[in-house]
């Protein structure tokens, strides 16, 4: 239908009531919102029922109802309050370095801030990798093996060579990026040529990477010695990332692959907006039909695709392995690669929104694990508050339901004929 | 049953698309409704099926009353709807589509198929239906598919069917089989609700016509009291030319010189064998046949997209066969393709960026420092005024368009590039009279201009009212080109397969 619209609404409505208006509108910062809200009362559900102090309390709420409900607010509030203090700033440091800024408090002030960020570093560039494969209509669910590969790969490069600190560091990432580059685009050449699906093929790829990183592990090639069974040596002081703040203290840790996760946002986001490539793999993404109508070769950008993306993954591992623990063990890589793939969904394949949503599990971590060493609640609930949100976000249709927001065609929930 | 819609209205936000619409349709009436893309006519049908909840007005079966409020409940009615895309299961069968939903359950949990078959076999013998119960749905023909629709629609003892636009997905063959099937349905007491922008269909089967415009009913009229150009100037809302004004061609050079063509489909079958053809400058050649007889195969080939087997395509003196997509629109070879949604736009992408889909190279919107947006939105602007194409701006996605301004979309971006030859495969399908007049008269001023035009159809009118000479083609192979005087007999029969005197042609 063609909508010629000029509508005519009320002009004379205050600017009150139209904010009013905007709020009840489903749009993505109120679902957002909103996600964050139910995600934070479905924790403090969680926490009153499994505090043992707050649920005997209960057994006294006719007689004590005040107590009861103040004891349960307490409880929950107490941990909120503990799980931003952890992931942001806490209140008693910023209190202490106002009264004095020396360099030990100024570092007590920022520890919080830059644990989350240093979290979060990893996980916005393997998060863009990912969404770049999003976008262009590619699933590589092999995040996980693709960091693996360019964590080896900087990591060998890095107690191999003795380059100047820059030359290093650079050399690190090049051989990072073309071994994650190699291994996702081997899929996305199965994938042009014989018709094998991207899920399978880089979800395989998951495993073998993490058995070849069991047996480099323990090669004369990579092996530490004999007493240290699965370490790998350290990358050579030239090739670490630099830390930041280290003159302030030095277990301050925030090391320079911030600021290339930074750089790594900006680059996508020029890459979609602007680049021709970038364009042409949107296009592949929503219409590979039309794409090739247009002269696109649709083989091409399925390689360039899944080799972009693993250059990411693979630049991902490097910052972890260069920027925080310098050498790689059997645990190396957690469940970076598959929390990559929540942090793009959450930031919608978004590079900013990827940014943020790798910040948001930042804080959670962080955050989380101050929660857990201040009150007596598991680091679980803050992957619990984590999960709720990520639904809400994936299932917009649910928290515009819940709230009745007015609908206003952004989220095609009411599926019509057109 | 008799239906009456009274006063019905319908707004989404600002936009009004059914104002006071009153409609009376009488047990055993053929109705049909008339009205170009966006007039209203599927909103209307929506409220009626219970899809919609009318603003105001109400529904009156047999002069009651009454609300319908979900598709379950105008079912109950007596109310049966056959949608455009069918809402079938490709893989279950005949008998299992049908029931699907009402499932016969006897003894529980089991499915009565036996009783299932044989209330589908007396209810297709009883309408003249050739449908085999058993068949699975993705392997049959559409014409049947749909014969399946409505089926399913008289298993629920439907006595008013609705039809979105049946014959859109038909060929003319299977056109006119479902037009006896219709008159079977209207024989045994059944109304039938009939939506189109087709002309020539209504005149022939409607008992009623009421015509819709802008959400407005404008008149209701009957075959007997109007032609097709009253009916098209009812619906546009202004004089309408059904014939395409055109002055005699002036072909030139030979552009584009195809040879011993050879071709496979995607089942690795030969669809089109040894085509041979020439198309001079500054004329229009029109391949008429049915649909499925290597058309889409032979346009696929020369644009690119498929690969030849054997035989050249020259396009002037430049051996085309073999190369890709790119060198094909490089040497100038404009396509406006057969199914624009999926072949020719991407929907969820701006009006801007799908007017520059297949020109990313070209310099004016690209410089080293990345794609120009600034330029990609200036030229949208541009195309959006020259080409008339109805949107509220250039950066809405291309989705949000009514069909005939998506294929505006496709038309403009070819036209804007340098073109040698311009390829139209069904260039008006599924539009209405005003975008069809619209398209004839681009194709026509291409043509004058000195471009090698070819179109690909399966309406004859069309192929009559552009060609200069048309190529009827059966079975990969091209029957024989004619002249446009040629009688819709004679090439008629060209199509079907029949060899015709050539002498007596021309």
């Amino acid at each position: 239908m063609t909508i010629d619209t000029a509508s005519p609404q009320a002009p004379h409505s205050s600017r009150v009531l139209s904010v009013a208006v905007r709020l009840r509108e489903a749009n993505m910062f109120m679902v957002l919102i909103l996600a964050f809200f139910i995600g934070l009362v479905a924790g403090g559900i969680l926490i009153s029922f499994t505090t043992p102090d707050v649920t005997s309390s209960w057994s006294h709420f006719f007689s004590h109802p005040g107590y009861t409900v103040g004891l349960t607010w307490d409880t929950v509030a107490n941990a909120y309050s503990q799980l931003f203090q952890g992931a942001l700033v806490n209140f008693h440091d910023t209190h202490q370095m106002f009264q004095n800024p020396n360099k030990a408090n100024v570092a007590q002030f920022l520890t919080p801030i830059a644990s989350s960020l240093t979290y979060a570093t990893p996980l916005i560039v393997a998060g863009l990798g990912l969404a770049i494969g999003f976008r262009s209509g590619l699933f590589d669910i092999g995040g996980q093996g693709q960091i693996l590969a360019g964590g080896l790969a900087a990591t060998w490069a890095g107690f191999t060579f003795h380059f100047t600190p820059v030359v290093q560091v650079a050399f690190e990432i090049l051989v990072a990026v073309i071994v994650g580059g190699l291994l996702a685009g081997f899929a996305g050449l199965l994938k042009a040529y014989t018709g094998a699906h991207e899920v399978i093929v880089t979800m395989m790829t998951n495993y073998i990477m993490k058995l070849v990183m069991g047996y480099l592990l323990i090669q004369p090639l990579f092996a530490l010695g004999l007493i240290h069974d699965g370490q790998s040596k350290s990358i050579l002081p030239n090739g670490q990332l630099p830390q930041f703040l280290d003159h302030l203290s030095p277990t301050l840790a925030l090391n320079f692959g911030f600021v290339i996760a930074v750089l790594a946002v900006v680059a996508v986001q020029w890459f979609f907006n602007r680049s021709k490539t970038g364009f042409e793999l949107l296009m592949v993404g929503q219409n590979s039909e039309a794409a090739r109508t247009a002269g696109i070769n649709v083989k091409r950008a399925t390689i360039i695709t899944l080799s972009l993306a693993g250059s990411f993954l693979g630049l991902a591992g490097m910052l972890q392995v260069a920027g925080v623990t310098h050498y790689m063990d059997p645990t190396f890589g957690g469940t970076y690669g598959f929390d990559a793939i929540t942090v793009a969904l959450l930031g919608r394949n978004k590079p900013w929104g990827v940014f943020f949503g790798a910040l948001f599990f930042g804080f959670m971590y962080s955050g989380g694990h101050i929660m857990q060493a201040s009150t007596n609640i598991a680091f679980s609930l803050a992957l619990v508050i984590q999960a709720v949100v990520v639904f809400c976000v994936a299932t917009p249709a649910v928290v515009i339901e819940l709230f009745r927001l007015r609908d206003t065609g952004k989220f095609a929930i009411t599926g019509g004929a057109k | 049953m008799k239906l009456e819609l009274r006063g019905i209205t319908k707004t989404f936000g600002s936009l009004v698309a059914n104002r006071n619409i009153n409609l009376v349709v009488e047990p055993g009436e053929i109705h049909c409704l008339l009205g170009e893309n966006g007039a209203g006519k599927s909103t209307l049908m929506n409220v009626l099926y219970g899809l919609h909840l009318p603003d105001a007005g109400e529904i009156l079966i047999d002069d009651v009353p009454i609300v319908i409020d979900d598709p379950k409940d105008a079912v109950a009615r007596g109310i049966g709807m056959v949608h455009q895309h069918f809402m079938l299961i490709p893989v279950f069968s005949v008998v299992e589509n049908v029931i699907l939903g009402s499932e016969p359950v006897k003894p529980w949990p089991f499915v009565d198929y036996r009783a299932s078959v044989a209330k589908l076999l007396e209810l297709s013998a009883t309408y003249g239906f050739d449908v085999n119960p058993d068949d699975t749905i993705e392997d049959l023909p559409i014409g049947t598919q749909q014969r399946v629709e409505i089926l399913k629609a008289l298993s629920h003892d439907a006595q008013i069917l609705i039809l979105d636009e049946p014959t859109a997905v038909l060929t003319p063959q299977e056109a006119d089989a479902l037009i006896v099937v219709l008159r079977s349905l209207k024989a045994s007491g059944k109304s039938i609700i009939f939506i189109t922008h087709k002309l020539k269909e209504v005149l022939a089967i409607a008992d009623k016509i009421t015509v819709m415009r802008l959400g407005e009913v404008v008149g209701h009229t009957t075959p007997a009291e109007t032609s097709e150009t009253g009916l098209a100037s009812m619906m546009v809302g202004r004089d309408v030319h059904l014939t395409v004004d055109k002055k005699p061609a002036t072909p030139g050079d030979v552009v584009l010189s195809v040879s011993d063509l050879h071709v496979e489909d995607d089942r690795g079958l030969t669809a089109v064998k040894g085509v041979s053809l020439d198309v001079r400058a500054g004329e229009v050649l029109a391949i008429a046949g049915v649909q499925g007889n290597g058309q889409t195969e032979l346009v696929e080939a020369l644009t690119g997209l498929r690969a030849v087997t054997a035989g050249q395509i020259s396009l002037l003196g430049n051996e085309l066969a073999g190369h890709s997509v790119p060198q094909f629109l490089e040497a100038g070879v404009g396509h406006v393709p057969e199914d624009r949604q999926k072949h020719g736009l991407v929907l969820s992408m701006s009006i801007a960026d799908n007017l520059v889909l297949d020109q990313l190279d070209d310099p004016r919107y690209k410089s080293f420092w990345g794609r120009k947006l600034k330029a990609i939105r200036e030229n949208g602007q541009r195309l959006l005024e020259d080409f008339d194409i109805r949107a509220q701006s250039e950066s809405v996605p291309t989705g949000t368009l009514s069909g005939g301004n998506q294929q505006k979309v496709v038309m403009a971006r070819e036209l804007s590039r340098d073109l040698k030859v311009l390829i139209c495969a069904q260039p008006t399908r599924g539009l209405d009279v005003g975008s069809i007049e619209y398209m004839h008269r681009q194709i026509i001023a291409n043509r004058d201009a000195g471009v090698a035009v070819i179109i690909v159809s399966s309406e004859l009118d069309e192929v009559l009212a552009l060609g200069d000479r048309i190529a009827v083609m059966y079975d990969g192979a091209i029957q024989g080109i004619v002249p446009p005087t040629t009688s819709r007999e004679d090439i008629g029969l060209l199509m079907a397969g029949a060899h015709i005197d050539k002498g007596a042609l021309q």
